[in-house]
């Protein structure tokens, strides 16, 4: 990159939806704000019309429809059927430890839908020409093209339960990173295999280039805990990565 | 700061000595004071705007990549405990500018105890109706907590965290400056 000054634009913004408050980052060299801030309402509607289809609070949305045996999959929207067909290669590729349909009430692909949702902002974003990127849903990120003159975002990662402790920072370019735990909202993680809350870990944090997989693989390993680090030594997760904080013992751990 | 101890003691929440818990910008010494002012004017509680000193980012960033390896949790500890006492920033309550967000109006104050944050609240934010309300009440602790963590680590997002914002960002940044820190 050039050393050069650069006019760069840059715009926060924040989007009220699926039950909290999404924070995009985003600038560009290239266009200036006002192209920025088209990119970011095109995403706005997307994120609105992602809600209508995939939130599991809405009886009307597909998905709520679909659990209530209403609709047929095959009926839905292709975006349905594409996250469908996205949380099945998610459940083989975990062995299991991530099953959307091992949820009360049927089907509920929110373990995964906010990451491939953002993956798909970020497309729309960069269509308007931005080319620094960050998406932030609740805690799981979606980057691109680094922070700013090539530099790396530079994301912390929250102590399970100290919330003022940054515990962990990666620096990454272009990705998304996604943590679970059980101490958001609860524990709201449940085993497939038994039924119970998981008590694998206290925090898992999971890096790759998907963020819906990423979302889906953190969840399996809260379940997993360290029973899942077998898991990144599978050629098909090769560009995955994770940090996990134990359920005890009060250790982290990375399978590489 | 507590925090500051905690972290460069590595001993948070006993999660400790085994994590590789330095976080990147924590890597040396001065990283702690990187992003602060050290040495200058001390005035308590004089929420006089001080000319903020040079970019502070560019004594707490020093190749992220690098200092991704932890110290010696020992090392930490000595660390610590000579230079978060020996900090000696500013002091005081200093209250940041109103940032208009599309929910309304945010306004941050901070308390500084020797060029660290050792607290920071919302003046304003939005509650023009019960769901913002809701949102707000929850945000705010967790940005709190947030602000907190940034004071001393140059990140640019948080995972696993629940919400950051702009309009809070905005203002503790006219606030930090203020107090001479940024």
């Amino acid at each position: 990159m050039t050393d050069l000054p650069t006019k760069r634009a840059r715009v926060r913004a924040e989007i009220e939806t699926w039950g909290t408050i999404l924070y995009l980052d985003v600038a560009s060299e290239s266009v200036g704000e006002s192209e920025l801030n088209v990119g970011i309402e095109e995403c706005r509607k997307y994120f609105y019309f992602i809600d209508d289809v995939f939130s599991t609070y809405k009886a009307e949305s597909e998905v709520s429809r679909l659990r209530a045996g209403k609709l047929n999959l095959s009926d839905s929207h292709p975006d349905l059927r594409e996250v469908w067909a996205a949380c099945e290669y998610a459940k083989a590729v975990s062995d299991g430890f991530f099953d959307p349909w091992c949820v009360e009430g049927g089907f509920d692909p929110s373990g995964y839908v906010k990451g491939w949702a953002a993956d798909k902002a970020i497309a729309i974003l960069k269509s308007h020409g931005a080319q620094n990127i960050q998406i932030n849903c609740a805690g799981d990120l979606s980057l691109a093209g680094g922070f700013e003159n090539g530099k790396p975002w530079n994301i912390g990662i929250r102590h399970p339960e100290e919330k003022h402790t940054i515990v962990k920072v990666f620096d990454i370019m272009d990705g998304a990173i996604a943590t679970s735990g059980t101490y958001e909202r609860g524990a709201h993680i449940k085993d497939p295999h038994t039924g119970l809350i998981a008590l694998g870990a206290r925090s898992a944090t999971v890096y790759g280039p998907d963020g819906g997989l990423a979302d889906a693989l953190a969840t399996a390993l809260v379940v997993a805990g360290r029973d899942g680090a077998y898991l990144f030594m599978k050629p098909e997760l090769a560009e995955y990565n994770c940090w996990v904080i134990d359920r005890h013992g009060d250790q982290a751990w990375s399978p590489r | 700061m507590k925090r500051a101890l905690l972290i460069a003691g590595g001993t948070i929440g006993g999660l400790g000595a085994v994590l590789s818990i330095t976080p990147p910008h924590f890597g040396s010494s001065t990283g702690i004071a990187g992003g602060i002012k050290t040495s200058g004017s001390t005035t308590p509680t004089t929420p006089t705007a001080t000319t903020p000193t040079a970019a502070p980012t560019q004594s707490a960033a020093p190749t992220p990549a690098k200092t991704k390896k932890a110290k010696p949790a020992a090392t930490n500890k000595a660390t610590a405990a000579t230079t978060a006492p020996a900090a000696s920033g500013a002091s005081g309550t200093f209250t940041g500018a109103t940032s208009n967000t599309q929910f309304g109006p945010v306004q941050v104050q901070i308390t500084v105890s020797n060029g660290k944050i050792t607290a920071a609240k919302a003046l304003q934010f939005p509650n023009r109706d019960f769901r913002s309300q809701s949102i707000s009440s929850q945000a705010i602790p967790y940005l709190v907590q947030e602000t907190i963590a940034a004071s001393s680590s140059n990140i640019q997002g948080v995972g696993g965290a629940s919400y950051t914002s702009q309009g809070w960002y905005d203002s503790l940044v006219s606030a930090l400056a203020k107090a001479g820190m940024k």
